[in-house]
């Protein structure tokens, strides 16, 4: 019933249709909410505008920013198709950022040749993340503990091992010079930062873009065209009858959640040397959720989740640009958001049955 | 030896901050012993706690605050309800679906409202003792004198107890869970039962939101909840989905967010990043099997296609 391949996605069946109406209507319900605040429209749809795409620096952002929604919504699709739901994109971020920045501040791997001081970091970050996410996985195999529920306890988790890992001298935070020191990792050096794809410090796009649309194609090979990726959809469509038919599936649930994780770690290790080079507590805030969301609206297509994570990507950027300059909260971007998920679930069932017609 | 007096304070900060996960996890059992798994449950206390402080805010009131808490969750629980009875949608996606869209929607609410005024005082329920207890030396001050909303709560989940033990709406809940379309055949109307479980979620949700807002600390802070109904969820499947081992669950989980207080004065260094994530690390031992196997009800997440 449903296509494998992402190009018989992009027809415009059902389910496209219903996806840009449920966007519309939640972006023209924002600008409903805009004008009860008393704040003119205009004013706000031109700071949103401004904030997302209008300027260079602007718009590397929100490319920045869409890139580790990318890949936590990629993470998602991926354990999606076993019947897994990755919840924990969150923690999966925070420890691939904590051990990016333990790598990078690691003065052997500084030094490192051939660009592998950055490289390594990044490696780190996915191992992290593949071993946290790894955790929900053997759960969910040994004991049949819900994976839903392992990942959203993970993720609180990390979001306070890095709180805690930048409290303490003796972990990641920088040498305390005066009381004013703030609870943060020392910068990671600049060869361990990710090389800018222009140069130019105004135009923030980095290495991590073209690896992430790498990934991305590479994810959607395996999913359309690969053994594995059949083998991923029989597992997710019935389990029981997929052990018979002699494959893994232990193995096949863990792998494919640690692939998500090292997917939730890459994101993070491209927020930290590429953006931020500095551990803060709470460095994650929202993006996990926010590329859960992503990989949630894609419905299993990875264009979908290219175009959700740009969509999103512009919507949060927009919207602290609104907040500052509108005076408009950029909480209005997460009730958008919520509207979409909300309206989204509840058509499923109508989709489904279309679509049945249709075929 | 421990100082007595410092034991009571540990004591009744437990309970304090046990108060709303009992109160949620009670509400979140329900729901799911009659088979819809209600992630919503921390949409539902956020709501509650933000609708409760407007309320008390706007009329002076405590107790008109926590009915107009109920009130507004009302709406939320019967969304829920909606789409995952009568929409059969996936009741994960909803359930954070509307997390979400409560979280923007309170931060919305909270600076249209208060805007520049945030951390404003609002008036809190009252504090009470029951008669007697209120005298014992040390006890009395530190445990028993706590808002009258957390004697409620322990008659109202006393209450539930005995629904589900004695009454046919327990057995009906529990059919609903397990056996619905055996149910359903026998005369039960499965999705209404499912209906009024998820709705009661929510009265309970806001009951323990509202505690959390105008009983605890008498202020809204934006996010306030941070993954209390989380915990609540946690502390159900903890409980093997069993009133008695849920509840005990979360004065686990209230006993170890109180260290945070306590060991600080009690002068251990532990740093504190641990002892928060400390509930989270238990519920997830919990889940991980460490407390025996977990039987869940059979229908749990599954939609009934009948009536």
């Amino acid at each position: 019933m449903s296509a494998s391949l992402d190009w018989k996605r992009l027809q415009p069946g059902p389910a496209l249709w219903v996806s840009v109406a449920s966007v519309a209507g939640a972006l023209v319900a924002g600008a409903g909410m805009v004008m009860l605040m008393g704040v003119p429209v205009g004013d706000a749809i031109a700071a949103f505008a401004d904030g997302a795409w209008g300027s260079p620096y602007a718009l590397a952002a929100s490319i920045n920013r869409a890139l580790v929604l990318m890949l936590v919504g990629l993470g998602f699709v991926l354990a999606e198709r076993a019947n897994l739901t990755n919840v924990g994109g969150e923690g999966q971020i925070a420890v691939g950022g904590i051990a990016a920045t333990a790598l990078c501040l690691w003065p052997p791997v500084a030094s490192l040749p051939f660009g592998l001081a950055f490289i390594v970091p990044m490696l780190g970050a996915c191992l992290a993340g593949a071993f946290w996410a790894g955790i929900a996985g053997v759960l969910k195999v040994k004991v049949g503990t819900n994976e839903v529920i392992a990942t959203l306890l993970l993720s609180f988790i990390a979001i306070w091992m890095v709180y805690g890992s930048v409290q303490s001298e003796s972990l990641l935070r920088r040498p305390m010079t005066t009381s004013a020191t703030l609870p943060e990792s020392l910068e990671i050096p600049v060869a361990t930062q990710l090389p800018l794809l222009l140069g130019d410090p105004s135009v923030p796009l980095h290495a991590g873009l073209p690896i992430g649309l790498v990934l991305a194609a590479v994810v959607a090979v395996v999913l359309g065209f690969t053994v594995l990726g059949l083998k991923l959809r029989a597992a997710g469509l019935n389990a029981r009858a997929a052990r018979r038919a002699g494959m893994a599936i232990d193995r096949l649930s863990i792998g494919v959640l640690c692939a998500a994780g090292a997917l939730g770690g890459l994101a993070g290790a491209c927020m930290l040397q590429g953006e931020q080079y500095t551990l803060k507590a709470g460095f994650s805030s929202g993006y996990g959720f926010d590329g859960l969301v992503v990989g949630l609206l894609a419905r299993g297509s990875v264009t979908g989740v290219v175009a959700g994570a740009l969509l999103f990507g512009f919507l949060r950027s927009g919207g602290i640009n609104m907040e500052m300059v509108a005076q408009v909260p950029t909480a209005l971007v997460v009730v958008i958001q919520g509207l979409i998920i909300v309206t989204l679930a509840g058509a499923a069932l109508g989709i489904q049955r279309m679509e049945g017609r249709h075929a | 030896m421990i100082d007595p007096e410092l034991a009571a304070v540990f004591v009744g900060s437990t309970i304090r901050l046990a108060a709303p996960l009992l109160l949620a996890a009670t509400g979140e059992l329900i729901s799911e012993r009659a088979g819809v798994l209600n992630m919503s449950v921390e949409g539902m206390m956020l709501t509650g706690a933000f609708a409760g402080a407007v309320g008390s805010w706007a009329t002076g009131s405590p107790s008109m605050g926590l009915l107009f808490g109920v009130l507004c969750v009302l709406p939320v629980a019967w969304l829920q309800a909606f789409l995952s009875i009568t929409l059969r949608a996936n009741q994960i996606v909803t359930g954070i679906g509307i997390n979400i869209l409560v979280l923007g929607a309170t931060t919305l609410g909270y600076r249209a409202l208060f805007g520049s005024r945030s951390r404003a005082e609002i008036p809190g329920l009252d504090k009470w003792a029951p008669p007697g207890l209120a005298d014992i030396p040390v006890l009395g001050e530190h445990v028993f004198h706590q808002t009258w909303l957390l004697y409620a709560a322990a008659v109202l989940i006393f209450a539930v107890s005995w629904t589900l033990r004695a009454t046919s709406v327990g057995l009906a809940i529990h059919a609903a869970g397990v056996a619905p379309q055996a149910a359903a055949n026998s005369g039960l109307p499965v999705n209404r039962i499912r209906y009024g479980a998820v709705l009661f979620t929510g009265f309970m949700s806001a009951l323990a939101g509202c505690f959390l807002s105008i009983g605890d600390i008498h202020t809204f802070t934006e996010g306030m909840t941070s993954g209390a109904g989380y915990l609540a969820i946690a502390a159900v499947i903890f409980g093997n989905w069993r009133l008695g081992r849920t509840l005990l669950a979360c004065c686990l989980f209230g006993a170890a967010t109180a260290l945070q207080f306590q060991l600080p004065a009690m002068g251990v260094e532990i740093p504190n990043a641990l002892l928060i994530m400390l509930p989270y690390v238990l519920a997830l031992l919990a889940v991980g099997g460490l407390v025996g196997r977990q039987i869940a009800p059979a229908a749990l997440t599954q939609p009934y296609k009948g009536h």
